[in-house]
């Protein structure tokens, strides 16, 4: 032993841990080690390996895990050394060993094959073995899960229950790229036969060994099955009531049944059927349809709208909702025939699908708690668009007033349930065979002069917007219209829905549907809403012929 | 097919051997359909025009490629009359291939640096891959990549464009369940909807996208992110441990000018969109209707303005480009300028529109112009057009403006955390794409503000990549992204990931 060497030894007292602490600072500055002196101190220090009385004593114990590192440092030099004492020593000692073996930087799994090899009949050693192989990082090891495969065989129990171990360890540890397809088909055959052992150890190791192979990814969608199956037998829910006795191999399956559990396909999750689960006539031409879209439900606020497409080559058409339901998953419009998209639209029965439904759009309406009354004005399908705000500005504490207007009495829609959502409900008619005659103007003429009115929403045919805002002007009552602009995509992307609002271009789709009624250029809107009167005819001639 | 070479050919004699000219369809044919115009190679042009390639030692043209395919490496494989190989070799590095040979400008990138191209025309490496790539579909020699093992994280893609579907891609094979969420009914963004047929034939894109959901990747359409679903939803509720955005730059510029919203003046992606996507061409079959008109007025000169023309040219229309600069400062791919102009198109360089004027129903009846004239170049050799006080009057009916795009506002306008400029570009660190929002990544148009396909995908590679390390816990925690409003990243020609701050021109933001 040279000099410098046997003045380490000699500081290794285990009476004293800053002795052996001094010690390992010492060894570790050292340089240039011969082969001797790197065995001599590997010698002395595994030492404190063996030192069972630090059990507890955590000074101690973290010591023996800085030995281990140092040693480990030493390299192949120290391999025989090492794998000598492994094949003998006790299990805790094994395990410091095992990790000064697996992180020695030397290509050593070969080595450990050997020697495993030469004392294959000696279970102890080969228990030591296969748990070192459990400590390794190298994907070098790989070439030992056959050896350890044959091992979950053994006679011995507690050799089988070690390997079990092992194989899970490596499966959770090494890249999944290193598993040829052939190893994993034998890796999960072995740990699935195992799960019948009649140890419960053993047991208990294989469900944990698959475990951790499914939480890897490691198992095909057949072999989870297979698992989830085993597993419900184990803890007695696959009808048969015949659990396992051994709680330990119970509480390995409960812990892990999850993982097995079927998990549907992520974007499963999102795809709505768009069913038409309702449909009823609420005027000549008008509909009104409770469709199955509950991610849209779940989403939308009072003043957004959607835009759907009926079929395959169809136009993509913007609508209202006029009520959703969170719950049922549904959500509500009223479709009012005036072209070829919405008389297709009309035409679909129960059950039918809409192929395409995009949503919620636009924002929300200018919702908040007003010092005065807020009257909201439907016409046509508007009556149903305005229900959601009516209902939203309620909830809020505010008086609401809806106005609604038709033609004549048949062409009313929706008004009871707007009266449901309101503290009054007028309605005008143009030929006077229902409330008001005249215009919805008139109606709100009377409440204007009647009462204060913070907030006015129309919605519905343009010029009746734009009377609304003209009334509503001088007042300086904040008047907002829900503009009907056509639309393609509805995401701000085209630049079809641009409407001129205060000087500005605005896209209705992104920036609205709402606006400012007394900044709108109705005349160009109106105008722009007639782009495509001659197309469309001919769509609507081609529908009919 | 495969030819024997002899004795292997001395370098001189290859760069002297001729350019093989891709066949086009005739000029007076294509304006009457929308059939694709370049014709592609045949075996034997094919392996002529590989011939050419010099196969550099340090090849300039895989250095100029946003996404550093290994050029000399397939065109090797083509010489030698394996082109399923080639496609193969093409693969590793770029998921589009045959969009790629079609789209690309390679005249600004490996083609402008090929050594080839000092002494003779470059090697026609786009049309290389276009006829490798075009190989494999035709001939069914695509193998699947192995798709490591499920590592049981989740991302989510926004959008479907280049850059969303080849980060749906890179994660997919690295083993992370991908779901991709289209605004749209259908995907491929930019290359459904604004790209043409006669330059992108749709069924291209329809089988990535097919060979795609093969490979695992989930796509959920109807899905405006942001509205329906926002990325705290995603992250928080929904259980993904990461999103990519890549929901490009769909925001149309239009001119301030009186008339611009008068009917018939649509935007490019306007127009485009109603007859790519909705096939309003083949109106009334298809319901999308589009008002076509016999004059059309096309403003711009960009890639963009030339699909317009060469689109609205094959719907039997006269079409007038309006742009104010000349010809030589036009942006377009040149070879899509030229294919333009053999197309009987009419050319109004050096006009700037200043008036739509309207009839008494506010339908575009006639564009009144500005002529310029150039100014002397200044101190970065750019010449800017400045107004004579000349103008001019001509008559038309539908108007096209194809100004570019900003990006669109809906996703940065539902979180603030995500960081933009001023010009509602959004702001990653340029090394891993990674956005001010943590787990958030992003690349594409949506970061540029408007770029190429290429560009797009190389930067959706970067993100994918950095998004696999951030799932694997080994991604730095401090993601540099810029916090002044002013910022834009110079130039984009990243190469393998990294932008270099170069001397290209600004993002048009
Ligand atoms: C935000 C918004 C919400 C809407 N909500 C509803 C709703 O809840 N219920 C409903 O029935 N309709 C609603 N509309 C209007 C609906 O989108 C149009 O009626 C539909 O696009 C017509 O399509 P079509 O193919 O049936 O008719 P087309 O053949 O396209 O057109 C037939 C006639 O309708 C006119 N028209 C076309 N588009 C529009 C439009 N966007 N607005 C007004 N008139 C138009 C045309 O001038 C033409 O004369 C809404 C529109 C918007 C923008
Ligand atoms: C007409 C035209 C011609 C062009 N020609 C060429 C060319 O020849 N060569 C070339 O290299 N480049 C060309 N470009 C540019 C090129 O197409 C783009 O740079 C490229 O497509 C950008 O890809 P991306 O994936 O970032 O975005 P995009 O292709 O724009 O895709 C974005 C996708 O995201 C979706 N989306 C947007 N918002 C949301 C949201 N909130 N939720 C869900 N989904 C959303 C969109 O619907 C779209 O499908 C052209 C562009 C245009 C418009
Ligand atoms: S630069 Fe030109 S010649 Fe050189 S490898 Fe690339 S394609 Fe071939
Ligand atoms: S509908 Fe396209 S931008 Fe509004």
């Amino acid at each position: 032993m040279t000099e410098r060497i046997e003045h380490i030894v000699k500081h290794i007292h285990f009476d004293s841990e800053e002795e052996v602490a001094k010690a390992l600072d010492h060894a570790g500055q050292l340089q240039d080690l011969t082969y001797e002196e790197k065995n001599d101190l590997a010698a002395a220090f595994s030492i404190i390996f063996y030192h069972h009385d630090h059990a507890g004593i955590t000074a101690m114990g973290k010591l023996a895990i800085r030995a281990e590192h140092l040693i480990a440092g030493f390299g192949c030099d120290v391999v025989p050394f090492l794998l000598g004492e492994l094949i003998n020593a006790d299990s805790e000692s094994a395990a410091y060993l095992g990790k000064a073996i697996a992180l020695n930087p030397c290509p050593n799994v070969d080595a450990l094959l050997q020697a495993w090899e030469e004392n294959w009949d000696d279970d102890f050693a080969g228990i030591n073995i296969i748990q070192t192989l459990s400590y390794f990082k190298d994907p070098d090891v790989v070439k030992a899960i056959p050896q350890i495969l044959v091992a979950c065989k053994s006679a011995n129990f507690q050799v089988r229950a070690m390997g079990l171990y092992t194989i899970g360890k490596l499966a959770l540890r090494l890249d999944p790229g290193v598993f040829s397809e052939e190893l994993l088909l034998s890796m999960f055959d072995t740990v699935f036969t195992m799960l019948a052992d009649s140890k419960p150890l053993v047991r208990k190791n294989a469900a944990r060994s698959l475990g951790k192979m499914q939480k890897r990814g490691l198992l095909t969608d057949k072999q989870r099955l297979q698992v989830l199956a085993a597993f419900k037998a184990i803890l007695g829910t696959d009808g048969q009531h015949n659990w396992d006795r051994a709680f330990i191999v119970r509480h390995e399956a409960e812990h892990f049944l999850p993982l097995f559990s079927s998990r549907p396909a992520m974007g499963d999750r999102y795809r709505q059927s768009f069913k038409i689960l309702a449909k009823k006539e609420l005027c000549e031409k008008t509909f009104h349809f409770v469709i199955e879209a509950p991610m849209i439900a779940r989403k939308l606020k009072a003043g957004q709208f959607i835009i759907v497409r009926p079929h395959d080559h169809s136009e993509r058409i913007p609508l209202s909702l006029c009520g959703w339901d969170v719950d049922r998953g549904t959500i509500e419009i009223i479709v009012n025939t005036v072209g070829k998209t919405s008389a297709e639209i009309n035409a679909l029965q129960v059950g039918d699908r809409f192929i395409d439904i995009v949503g919620p759009l636009g924002q929300r309406s200018h919702v908040q708690a007003y010092p005065d009354t807020c009257v909201v004005i439907g016409g046509g399908y508007g009556t149903g668009a305005i229900i959601p705000t009516a209902k939203d500005l309620k909830a809020l504490g505010n008086k609401v007033i809806g106005i609604v207007g038709a033609r004549s009495k048949d062409l009313l829609l929706m008004t009871q349930e707007l009266a449901a959502v309101c503290d009054e409900v007028m309605i005008t008619t143009n030929d006077g065979s229902a409330g008001i005659e005249g215009f919805v103007t008139d109606a709100l003429q009377q409440v204007v002069l009647r009462e204060d009115v913070s907030y006015v929403l129309a919605v519905g045919p343009v010029p009746m917007m734009q009377a609304v805002s003209k009334l509503t002007e001088p007042l300086a009552i904040t008047t907002y219209v829900s503009l009907n602009a056509i639309m393609v995509d509805g995401t701000g992307m085209c630049g079809a829905c641009r409407v001129s609002v205060g000087g500005k271009t605005r896209f209705a789709c992104f920036h609205g549907p709402d606006f400012n009624g007394h900044e709108v250029d109705f005349e160009q809107l109106m105008k722009r809403q007639k782009m495509f009167v001659k197309e469309e005819r001919e769509a609507l001639y081609s529908v009919e012929a | 097919m495969s030819k024997e070479i002899k004795r292997p050919l001395s370098n001189k004699e290859r760069i002297n051997l001729p350019h093989q000219i891709m066949p086009l369809r005739q000029a007076w044919e294509r304006v009457n359909n929308f059939a694709e115009v370049p014709l592609g190679y045949s075996d034997e042009q094919a392996v002529a025009e590989a011939q050419r390639c010099l196969q550099c030692r340090k090849p300039h043209c895989v250095e100029a490629c946003p996404v550093g395919i290994d050029i000399p490496g397939f065109i090797k494989l083509i010489e030698q009359g394996d082109p399923a190989a080639a496609a193969s070799k093409i693969r590793e590095t770029n998921f589009l291939p045959a969009a790629c040979g079609r789209v690309c400008p390679q005249d600004k990138q490996c083609q402008a640096v090929c050594v080839v191209g000092r002494k003779n025309l470059p090697v026609g490496i786009g049309s290389l891959e276009r006829y490798a790539a075009d190989y494999e579909r035709e001939h069914h020699t695509l193998t699947p990549p192995a798709i490591a093992p499920s590592t049981g994280k989740r991302v989510a893609i926004i959008g479907s464009g280049p850059a969303g579907l080849s980060a749906a891609y890179e994660l997919r094979v690295k083993g992370h369940e991908v779901v991709v969420f289209e605004a749209f009914h259908r995907a491929g963004g930019v290359m459904v909807y604004g790209i043409p047929r006669f330059r992108l034939p749709l069924e291209i894109i329809d089988e990535d996208i097919a060979y795609l959901e093969s490979l695992g990747v989930q796509f959920v359409y109807n899905m405006v992110i942001g509205n329906i679903l926002t990325l705290d939803d995603l992250l928080e509720q929904e259980g993904f441990d990461a999103v990519f955005i890549g929901t490009g730059a769909g925001l149309p510029n239009m001119l301030t000018i009186p008339g611009t919203n008068a009917n018939g003046v649509y935007s490019a992606n306007e127009y485009l969109t109603r007859i790519n996507l909705m096939e309003a061409d083949k109106f009334p079959e298809y319901s999308t209707p589009l008002f076509q008109g016999k004059k059309v007025a096309v403003i711009g000169a960009g890639n963009t303005a030339m699909d317009v023309l060469r689109t609205a040219k094959r719907l039997g229309s006269e079409v007038t480009c309006y742009y104010r600069r000349s010809e030589n400062e036009a942006p377009a791919r040149s070879e899509e300028l030229e294919h333009a102009k053999e197309e009987f198109i009419n050319w109004r360089w050096l006009s700037n529109p200043v008036e739509f004027i309207v009839d008494e129903n506010n339908f575009v009846k006639q564009i009144k112009c500005e002529k310029m004239v150039l100014s002397e170049p200044d101190e970065s050799g750019r010449r800017s057009p400045q107004p004579t006080g000349e103008f001019f009057v001509e008559d038309c009916d539908t108007v096209v403006m194809s100004l570019g795009c900003s990006v669109n506002p809906i996703i940065p306008s539902t979180d603030k955390e995500v960081r933009i400029n001023k010009w509602g570009v959004i702001m990653v660190d340029v090394e891993t794409c990674q956005t001010s929002k943590k787990g958030v990544f992003a690349g594409g148009d949506a970061i540029t503000g408007g770029s190429t396909v290429i560009l797009a995908m190389g930067q959706a590679k970067t993100a994918a990549a950095a998004i696999d390390k951030y799932l694997r816990g080994e991604l730095r925690e401090d993601p540099r992204v810029p916090t002044d409003p002013n910022f834009y990243v110079k130039d984009w020609q990243l190469n393998n990931g990294h932008a270099k701050n170069g001397k290209q021109k600004k993002v048009t933001a």
